[in-house]
């Protein structure tokens, strides 16, 4: 009798994750087009313009690649945290946690010097990031706490505490149909490169660059990885695993609650529920699709940027928005089926 | 007074503890395959937006249901596919899911945003104010008495029948199940879509009655609380349905809690069920020092070793 079984091959081209992104593109462009042809739409049509609105003028370009911030900034801390084998669901409420520290601090302080305010802003945004973090590490490193749920549950009470505070203690009198907390001031405006391009992108490729070096290059990632891997290597090899995942953990959180001050400085000006659509989500799908990898993030999360974009402006004619997300879903799907034929290969045996 | 309002706050409580606890029973039997599935919150969606689409065009509630339970169960088959065949990351997989559920039901529920429901899941009786507990029980619809059953049947199946014993067995070694035979993909392929239909039977006791229209994420994280649920009831069905019913009294006592003389924020107030979520969870865990009766294999891909 025949059977087959699976094993895990040997050797994996290096390429894999590459590949399998692509295949689950176009698995994701196929399933999407199928979507559209069911509410009567021609994919080409739609697509296309999705294409020339997205990146088909330097406006549009820069607005996609503000919108691919967030997603990058909040995919490396997820990446950053995967080193230790940790998943972070609770980039949402860290980039919202992120947003309300700039804002806590710019209303209590005042500091003339505007670029040095900038930096104490941006640095307020990684702090708050770690904060909002920083209950799901404490549980996680001393009593091995479930780390998925209690982050993904703290992005429901963060987002909670902006409603509360746009609705009370923060809001604006002058915001009527909108509830929001007043808009910061101009001085504290991230500069623009071209376009719409915030200088945010600029300070999102130097920490692009710091991931890497800190992801692969540092003696802290080296530690990270064993710390994530085996236990007993990481007590052999005298590495403090705990204390590892900890600081992981309140990195990871940081990257996203930056994510939230360079969106509140650059883009929205103030705080609202607006700050985040969904961004600490869709940064889970770049930060998976490409293996974990910061450069692959980065590129990843351009191309998102660009799709949500894209998803936003088809909505004038007729478009769900919706369209976009799924879109971005899909491919990791496709990318996950392709993966396993880059990592597995089928056997027949003989029994017996 | 006291008695009505009483039973009000006690016929909201069994009310949402059915919505959270169908949906849990789902995951308990998915989990306990050795499938961990974080994508409860998309499949919850997937069924209350395609039962309330059906019941709104054809006003047939058991066709609604019928729709939503099958719907959320085929759309669980692409976690099952993904991890159970082709043995990808669960965690992964699982979250996608989620927000491909919500992504889906979102855009297909557009259309239904704001339409009233002609239809409803009515309860058994036609008691408006209960007065007493027997009354309360009898405000409950079928869902709530087929959860019961569900519940009880799970047991018994998970205890005394070959099946459980097998979903068991492949859910602690499945190392060992393979070696005495069991068919490890199968059991684990069939365990994550029934984990879906009972989300899905969920989701439309969502849309279909506890809150009888349609909005994008009306979930609100409830399919995370279920997830929470699992963990609190240590695996086993008759615990989490306890753990149910305390969470369905939060959720029921909360947005009570101004009319009973507490000068609260109702923006803050809606925060709690979500904080006493997390400390619940803090506070089993130490509780039960890591031993929580997780099934062993649970997250871990099974292949065989070539050898």
């Amino acid at each position: 009798m025949n059977k087959y079984i699976l094993s895990k091959k040997t050797v994996v081209n290096d390429l894999a994750t590459f590949y399998s992104f692509l295949i689950g593109l176009f698995i994701a462009f196929f399933i999407g087009s199928l979507i559209l042809l069911i509410q009567d739409q021609n994919p080409a049509n739609v697509f296309s313009l999705m294409l020339k609105l997205s990146v088909g003028s330097i406006n549009s370009l820069s607005s996609s690649l503000n919108k691919a911030i967030p997603l990058i900034l909040a995919g490396l801390g997820i990446s950053i945290m995967n080193s230790v084998k940790l998943w972070n669901i609770g980039a949402e409420g860290q980039i919202f946690l992120g947003a309300i520290a700039v804002n806590l601090i710019y209303i209590n302080i005042n500091i003339s010097n505007s670029s040095l305010f900038i930096v104490i802003l941006l640095a307020s945004g990684f702090i708050g990031g770690a904060v909002c973090i920083l209950f799901p590490a404490i549980t996680k490193v001393i009593f091995g706490v479930n780390e998925i749920i209690t982050t993904l549950l703290t992005n429901y009470i963060i987002i909670g505490l902006t409603i509360y505070l746009v609705n009370g203690p923060w809001k604006d009198p002058k915001s009527l149909n909108f509830p929001a907390a007043a808009y910061v001031g101009e001085e504290v405006y991230l500069p623009t490169i071209f376009g719409k391009l915030s200088s945010g992108f600029l300070v999102c490729i130097l920490f692009v660059i710091g991931a890497y070096y800190l992801k692969e290059k540092s003696v802290f990632g080296y530690e990270m990885r064993i710390a994530g891997g085996s236990a007993m290597t990481a007590i052999y090899a005298g590495i403090n695993a705990k204390q590892k995942a900890f600081y992981a953990m309140l990195i990871g959180g940081g990257f996203a609650g930056l994510a939230g001050a360079i969106e509140l400085l650059s883009q929205t000006h103030r705080v609202s529920t607006g700050i985040s659509q969904g961004f600490g989500y869709t940064a889970i799908i770049v930060a998976a699709i490409t293996g974990m990898r910061p450069v692959g993030i980065f590129l990843v999360g351009c191309l998102f940027g660009a799709l949500t974009i894209g998803g936003a402006v088809i909505q004038t004619i007729g478009v769900s928005s919706y369209i976009a997300e799924i879109i971005q879903a899909s491919t990791l799907i496709g990318a996950l089926i392709a993966q396993f034929f880059f990592t597995y290969e089928i056997k027949g045996v003989q029994d017996g | 007074m006291a008695d009505v309002q009483l039973m009000g706050l006690l016929n909201a409580t069994l009310q949402a503890a059915t919505l959270l606890f169908i949906a849990a029973l789902g995951e308990l039997i998915t989990e306990k395959s050795g499938i961990l599935n974080l994508g409860v919150e998309g499949m919850i969606s997937i069924g209350a937006v395609t039962g309330f689409m059906t019941a709104i065009n054809t006003e047939n509630l058991f066709l609604s249901i019928i729709v939503g339970v099958l719907s959320a169960s085929i759309f669980s088959s692409i976690h099952a596919f993904v991890t159970v065949i082709l043995k990808q990351d669960q965690t992964v997989s699982g979250l996608i899911l989620t927000i491909l559920g919500l992504a889906l039901s979102s855009l297909l529920g557009k259309k239904y945003v704001g339409k009233k429901l002609m239809v409803k899941i009515e309860s058994i009786s036609d008691i408006t104010e209960p007065s007493n507990v027997l009354e309360v029980l009898l405000n409950q619809n079928f869902i709530f008495y087929l959860a019961i059953l569900l519940m009880i049947t799970t047991s018994f199946v998970l205890k005394k029948t070959m099946f459980g014993r097998r979903l068991e067995a492949v859910g602690e070694d499945s190392r060992a199940a393979d070696s005495m035979g069991l068919k490890i993909n199968k059991t684990q392929f069939i365990a994550t879509c029934v984990g879906g239909a009972f989300a899905g039977l969920s989701g439309v006791y969502l849309t279909l009655s506890y809150v009888p229209y349609w909005t994008d994420n009306m979930t609100s994280g409830r399919g995370w609380i279920c997830l929470a649920l699992v963990i609190f009831g240590g695996w086993k069905p008759y615990r989490t349905a306890i753990g149910a019913v305390l969470f369905g009294f939060l959720e029921a006592l909360v947005p009570r809690l101004q009319t009973y003389g507490f000068d609260l924020s109702p923006y803050l107030v809606k925060i709690a069920p979500y904080l006493i979520t997390i400390l619940v969870l803090v506070i089993l865990t130490i509780y039960k020092e890591g031993k929580t009766g997780a099934p062993g294999n649970i997250g871990r891909p099974f292949f065989r070793e070539n050898r």
